[in-house]
């Protein structure tokens, strides 16, 4: 045995070992992308370079042979900075998305693709649950989300973004109605967390928390948890009865929640510190903003947020036959479409832009405009001009398209002099909403006076306390942001609560240049809506305007997906390797090798475009198969691996052993699913062995939520059978 | 009389072969016209050496065929005067009389297709010696004795490869020469190939001998099909004569002799892609260890040189390790010979002795620039070595003190710059080489040559942006550290040596968006000066583009948005009345 | 001139040769090389079948070196030199008389098959630097002017 001593450890060794297997057996991890006991070593990645005194080389330890009293550092700065840039040059190269942009475009990093796909194979429980991974109020959320994930879809490039929002409400929608799906909650940490403020950041944190085991309740000022989604959301978009389903749920998984409490009345932000191990703030923003505009105090003149919620409660304010809502958001939208169901007559949009810059959701504007909305385009409030103290009227500056601004649309401007006057019997102002500060002053406010939180870690000025939502740091946005913050917060307390700091950026990812993708082959095909009620009938009342999905649209909606995201996102070692190393591989952004090119059979799918030529897919195919079905072809950058003459699969002596797929540290080489729609799944693999020819053989079984999605031959016997994938499952 | 015609591929190149023929066609009767190698000013091809009764040599250069009759009737007659305007100056004679030749000894001395003339010059000699007068380990001995090091460009002791083959077990090994000569800019090897076959196969049998090795390889590129053809000629008279083969000179010792042409990759000029590539496979280095000396040629103990090296042996042995030894610095032994080629007045091989400095080599042999811009750079080491200025043209040939500047020895390639090279655009050149020839194993190479390319592309384009040398050079750090082979720990020499001296001229690229040299056409307009114009029209009409306007007579002006900088303009007008700026 | 048919009896002697000496791959694909001009799919997957190396391997050496190609080329391939010293002289200016002359670029052939363009590795003939190789023939020293002549003279040769 040979003795050397690895970052410090003593290590024995068999003469003749590598300082990989030395490593490995001492389980010390050194990275390597292009080395496996099946094959010849080929030292091709360079990855698992180390560092060994009184050598003035970088060793590829997967080659160099230990030897007597080496000391070896596998994570020296300079074997670091090694792998950090061969990663980083590898990944420039790389054409592929780990995962879909919809899914990287939504603040909670709701896995969209994932439950689409489940829903297009009709497997709606699978698809709740990856939903409830990181949204605990999916059928409302489903409802009222702007969908940031919609807006990424590339489907938009074919025509239409697929109707993800929709889906989600479906899926979720499916569980309520029967046996609702409980997660399975870990056992009592014995830690307890309180939550103030029962939105749907404070509800989705609790729920979280509360899986993990710790003991979690909730205080809400108002009489029913909810939030914004209920004090906010008019009954016709969010009917209060699936609210109050999903609320359930939550409390089912033990969530204790204490309503009709107020923060700085009946409690402190101390006084809940002292009795719980954590707190949560996520009281939201609850007061309309002003907008400074002569005559906003008169009589008549509403908060929108404080409008709608009157509404909910019972005691909507008198509004009159004439209203005039300002504001392009989803907001004004909510105010003016509740305002006709009220009975108002003449109900104005004021937007100081066009319809095009609106902010709020374009169904909303045009299902507003169906009721009976009359919007006044390129206006904004001069003054509201009053009588008696009560508004009689709104004066109007019109307005007109300027340059763009920062934010790309074109910036609204005056024109000099010109000016419309309406008459109003009240104003709603739906322009925005603010933390009330004096509810928090034992926290540290920013200069926006909004609660000052770590925007990773959620932590505040006193030790222990986090804060999450619209009261914090850039102040009000959409429930998916706040959510998204609440999942990664219960992360952040959940550390926190065993003495540690978790980082919950996001880390690093490849994404395709969007620029560069072909969608010239795709077939057109248009997005599905649920049906509505009739205009004419749905303005009267305050009935739920969306029927919803029936199966056979959910699913014909969801096959439209383009599967974006890559099937081998979650056991990819690339990915795994990247995500090791702080990398920036836009620093070396250029010209991409290979086209992004799909050549698949029956069971394997090849991506030359993410291909890291590790080479092991050839060197198994020749050295263990005997087949060199596939080859190196070109050299340097522009190598590629493909079959002689560029030929399918095929049409090649390839058997299909699916040795090569088990080998590919990467998604360039995969092997399909039993789905009717390929889904990257976060599968669970296992040895099973099934008898060919009257001899065992191992095969490797993957399942996902209980269904069998591959079966892969797992040895000699299984690969050389020229079974196919269905004839090996049904030996199982 | 005797007429000897220079036949490497340079002479050829420049109408030897012509000329040849039209000295056949003459009515001389009194003289042999054969022919020889390179005799290694190349700037003065073709040339016709010229010996009478007594050996007396005449040298005639820049012959053409229509020098033919005017040869003929001066070697009937002797009358100088017919060829006075070919004869060699005394300027251009120096260029090899200051040399020192014992690679290229034989070289456009003997004729390279007869075998007898190679041993009338004492051929063979040597290999006689090591066979019935020495033991392998004596001829290991007297090699380590000289100092010879490798002239491929690493410079490792030949002594101790031979030793180290030696020492591996196995009764079947190889002797392998790498005649794969592929930095651009380097041509000694295929001269010493073309010129004197016989001296590599002395050289080779020896080593083979040395090291006990019963077959000897070479290795050439299949670009030099002349060398190929002279060597295989050799090995054939060679093989008749029983100087390869079974028990030669009757000592008991056998090597057979094989050539194989490379099929044009850069890379396999590495020792294990080399053998790859002459198992046929594709030419992708191996890792080491295992070395070759250990496990090589079909995984059997393998011993490489170069060409240069293996052309050394014979004299070594036949004139003692000492001799060699007493040539060169403390840590560089005996001669090198260098491809000086570029902006220099007399570009050729040149054979000097280690210790001499770049200064002797450029301008004491080459003669200093063949231009009036002054000398700016020498370039050494080809892809794998660097760029040297002007102010350390005293730096001593030796493996040290090239190698402190950030170049290396390198095989001999020696590439004189004057300022109207641009130093990002050399760096550019030799990384589109790079990148072009790695063979795209590891990713340090494959890709970091590429990213390395696209950066000082979009440098030299105008586009190079704050941070980018700093980002290169980080690269190049990692891509030396990454890479698998020399190829790729070397690639970034270039990059590295000219931001190292000419940061400026980088500088002035990223920040001023102005190349310097002038040479970067993105980055450079063409304009006419007025007083200078005689609008002789001669512009315009070469214009592609149709950018220039002017009237007969008159001074004509350069529209620069419709110029597309090709240069034509400039390269055409008679009166120096169009500048870059 | 790419459907012709390829008459591989003329491999006969090459295959005889070499297909059963270990190593000699690209010696073959050499030979094959010299007698059509490049390598046809039909004489790789007869080198193949004599050989009994995969056609992915032979086309992953083919692929790999330079010196081989897959399309016929034209009566003249014109091999311009890319070697250092050309480019201190100026190659660029030479490739880009030939690419204006022919109007092709490297790698292609013109439309009547008489010339191909590669620009290729170091021709070692850097004192008459620029260089190029047409066929079997080195010309050194070039300037537009006379490389356009070169051309021409070829052309007019061919008539």
């Amino acid at each position: 045995m040979i003795n050397l001593t690895i970052n410090g450890k003593a290590v024995q060794a068999p003469e003749g070992s590598t300082i990989l297997e030395a490593a490995r057996s001492a389980g010390i991890y050194i990275p390597t992308l292009c080395y496996d006991e099946a094959v010849e070593v080929y030292g091709a990645c360079g990855l698992c370079v180390v560092e060994a005194e009184g050598i003035p080389k970088l060793l590829r330890s997967c080659s160099a042979k230990v030897s007597e009293g080496m000391v070896v550092n596998t994570e020296s700065e300079r074997v670091v900075q090694s792998r950090k840039v061969a990663m980083e040059l590898l990944m420039s190269a790389h054409d592929g998305d780990c995962v879909a942009p919809c899914q990287l475009n939504c603040p909670a990093r709701t896995d969209c693709q994932g439950y689409v796909g489940l829903i297009a194979n009709g497997e709606y429980d699978a698809a709740l649950k990856l939903i409830k991974n990181k949204i605990a109020l999916p059928a409302s959320i489903g409802r009222v989300c702007p969908h940031p994930c919609e807006k990424a879809c590339r489907r938009k490039n074919v025509e239409e973004p697929i109707n993800i929002a929709q889906l989600k409400a479906f899926a979720a929608d499916m569980d309520l109605k029967s046996d609702s799906y409980i997660p399975e909650v870990k056992p009592s940490t014995g830690k307890k967390i309180a939550v103030i403020g029962g939105g749907p950041a404070g509800l989705t944190a609790a729920y979280y928390l509360t899986i993990m085991g710790h003991s979690v309740t909730v205080y809400d000022m108002m009489d029913k948890m909810g939030g914004m989604l209920r004090y906010g959301i008019p009954q016709y978009r969010l009917p209060k009865e699936v609210l109050d389903k999903e609320i359930a749920i939550i409390e089912k998984t033990g969530v204790k929640f204490i309503n009709n409490v107020k923060l700085g009345v009946d409690f402190t932000i101390k006084s809940l510190k002292e009795e719980n191990d954590a707190v949560i703030v996520a009281v939201g923003a609850w007061k309309s903003s002003s907008m400074r505009t002569e005559g906003e105090d008169l009589e008549g003149v509403y908060g929108g947020i404080d409008f709608l919620r009157g509404v909910i409660k019972g005691n909507a304010p008198e509004i009159g036959e004439k209203v005039a809502i300002c504001g392009g958001g989803n907001t004004a939208m909510d105010a003016c479409r509740t305002a006709v169901r009220l009975g108002a007559k003449e109900v104005y949009v004021v937007y100081r832009r066009t319809r095009n810059e609106m902010p709020a959701d374009k169904l909303e504007i045009d299902e507003a405009e169906e009721e009976g909305v009359i919007y006044k385009f390129l206006t904004n409030p001069l003054s509201f001009n009053g009588e008696n103290g009560k508004v009689k009227s709104v004066t109007l500056q019109i307005m007109e398209l300027g340059e763009p601004d920062a934010s790309g649309r074109r910036r609204p401007v005056p024109v000099e002099g010109k000016t419309e006057e309406i008459d109003v019997d009240s104003v709603i102002l739906a322009i925005g909403q603010k933390l009330v500060t004096d509810d928090v002053q034992e926290l540290e406010l920013n200069e926006r006076g909004n609660i000052s939180a770590d925007s990773d870690f959620f932590t505040t000025n006193i030790d222990g306390v986090f804060a999450i939502g619209d009261a914090t740091n850039r102040g009000a946005s959409i429930a998916i942001e706040a959510i998204g913050e609440a999942d990664r917060c219960a992360k952040a307390v959940d550390a926190y609560l065993n003495g540690e700091k978790l980082d919950t950026r996001v880390p690093y990812i490849s994404k395709r240049d969007e620029s560069t993708i072909d969608y010239s082959d795709r077939e057109k095909q248009s997005r599905l809506t649920p049906k509505v009620l009739p205009a004419d009938v749905r303005n009267k009342n305050f009935d739920e305007v969306s029927l919803g999905f029936t199966e056979e649209e959910a699913q014909k909606e969801a096959s439209r997906c383009l599967e974006c995201g890559c099937r081998e996102y979650y056991k990819c070692k690339l990915l795994n390797v990247a995500q090791r190393y702080d990398i920036n591989p836009e620093r070396f952004k250029g010209e991409m090798p290979q086209k992004y090119t799909h050549d698949e059979n029956a069971f394997i799918e090849r991506n030359t475009s993410k291909c890291i030529l590790c080479g092991l897919c050839v060197r198994s195919c020749r050295e263990v198969m005997n087949l060199s079905s596939i080859g190196l072809m070109g050299r340097g950058f522009k190598t590629d691996v493909s079959p002689a003459f560029s030929l399918p699969l095929d049409q090649t002596n390839c058997n299909n052993c699916g040795l090569c797929v088990q080998l590919c540290p990467t998604g360039s080489l995969t092997e399909k699913f039993n789905l009717k729609k390929q889904v990257p799944l976060d599968e669970n693999y296992t040895e099973e062995f099934v008898e060919i020819d009257g001899k065992k053989s191992s095969v490797l079984v993957s399942r996902y939520n209980g269904k069998i999605l591959r079966v892969i031959p797992n040895d000699e016997i299984s690969r050389n059978s020229g079974l196919t994938r269905e004839e090996l499952q049904a030996k199982l | 009389m005797r007429i000897v015609i220079g036949q490497g591929s340079c002479g050829i190149a420049a109408g030897a072969e012509k000329v040849r023929k039209a000295l056949l066609n003459t009515n001389l009767k009194n003289a042999e016209i054969s022919i020889t190698g390179c005799i290694g000013m190349c700037y003065l091809e073709p040339i016709v050496d010229i010996y009478d009764e007594n050996n007396k040599l005449t040298r005639l250069v820049r012959v053409s065929e229509n020098d033919a009759e005017a040869i003929a009737s001066y070697v009937e007659s002797g009358d100088e005067k017919l060829v006075e305007k070919l004869i060699v100056s005394d300027e251009d004679s120096e260029f090899l009389s200051k040399q020192t030749r014992i690679a290229l000894r034989n070289c456009g001395v003997i004729n390279p297709e007869k075998i007898d003339e190679y041993v009338n010059a004492g051929g063979y000699e040597a290999l006689k010696k090591s066979l019935c007068d020495m033991t392998p380990e004596d001829v290991i001995e007297v090699i380590k004795t000289s100092g010879l090091a490798g002239r491929g460009g690493a410079g490792f002791p030949t002594w101790f490869k031979w030793n180290a083959a030696r020492s591996s077990e196995g009764d079947e090994k190889y002797l392998i020469c790498n005649a794969d000569e592929g930095d651009p800019g380097a041509f000694m090897d295929r001269a010493v190939i073309e010129s004197d076959p016989h001296n590599l196969i002395e050289g080779m049998l020896i080593g083979a001998y040395a090291i006990g090795a019963k077959h000897a390889v070479v290795y050439v590129r299949a670009e030099y099909p002349l060398a190929i053809k002279r060597l295989k000629n050799a090995i054939k008279q060679a093989t008749e004569k029983g100087i390869i083969g079974e028990n030669i000179f009757g000592s008991g010792f056998s090597c057979d002799f094989t050539i194989k042409a490379g099929a044009g990759a850069f890379v396999c000029g590495e020792e294990t892609a080399l053998i790859e590539s002459l198992e046929g496979h594709r030419g992708m280095p191996r890792l080491k260890p295992p070395f070759p000396a250990q496990s090589g040629f079909w995984r059997k103990p393998s011993n490489i040189n170069n060409v240069e090296t293996f052309a050394n042996v014979s004299w070594i042995i036949q004139n003692g390790g000492e001799a060699f030894a007493a040539m060169g610095t403390e840590g560089s032994k005996g001669t090198k010979v260098f491809a000086v080629t570029g902006k220099v007045k007399r570009s050729g091989l040149v054979e000097i002795p280690m210790g001499k400095t770049l200064k002797d080599v450029i301008f004491g042999i080459g003669g200093g620039m063949k231009t009036d811009k002054p000398f700016k750079a020498v370039q050494m080491g080809g892809p794998s070595g660097g760029c040297i200025p002007a102010d350390l043209i005293d730096t001593v040939i030796d493996y040290k003190a090239l190698g402190a500047t950030g170049a290396i020895m390198g095989s001999g390639g020696m590439v004189v710059m004057d300022e109207s090279t641009c130093m990002v655009g050399m760096a550019k050149f030799f990384l589109d080489f790079t990148a072009k020839e790695s063979c795209g194993k590891c990713i340090h190479c494959r890709i970091g040559t590429k990213r390395m390319l696209e950066m000082l592309d979009r440098i030299t384009k105008g586009e190079g942006k704050e941070g980018d040398i700093e980002l290169l050079e980080e690269l190049c750090y990692s891509i030396k550290d990454g890479a698998l082979c020399g190829l790729g720990q070397t690639a970034p020499n270039p990059v590295l040596t000219t931001i190292k001296y000419f940061r400026n001229e980088y500088e002035a690229h990223i920040k001023d968006k102005k190349c310097p040299a002038g040479e970067c056409s993105d980055l450079i307009e063409y304009k006419i000066i007025a007083d200078k114009c005689k609008g002789c029209t001669l512009c315009a009409r070469n214009c592609p583009v149709n950018a220039i306007t002017g009237t007969v007579k008159n001074p004509h002006v350069i529209n620069t948005e419709k110029c597309i900088k090709c240069g034509k303009c400039y390269t055409s007008c008679k009166f120096g009345a169009i500048v870059k700026e | 001139m790419a459907n012709k048919t390829v008459d591989l009896s003329l491999l006969d002697g090459v295959l005889n040769e070499y297909a059963q000496v270990k190593g000699s791959l690209i010696t073959i694909l050499q030979n094959t090389q010299d007698i059509y001009g490049y390598l046809p799919k039909e004489a790789i997957e007869l080198i193949s079948e004599k050989t009994g190396i995969a056609t992915s391997e032979i086309m992953g050496v083919g692929t790999f070196y330079t010196q081989f190609r897959f399309e016929p080329v034209g009566k003249y391939l014109i091999m311009l030199c890319q070697g250092t010293a050309c480019h201190v002289n100026s190659s660029e200016l030479i490739l880009q008389t030939i690419k204006d002359e022919l109007g092709i670029d490297d790698g292609q052939t013109t439309e009547d098959g008489l010339f191909s363009l590669k620009c290729v590795a170091c021709l070692g003939c850097c004192s008459l630097s620029p260089v190029m190789m047409i066929n079997e023939d080195t010309y050194g020293s070039l300037t537009p002017d006379k490389t356009k002549k070169i051309l021409k003279d070829l052309r007019e040769a061919s008539k």
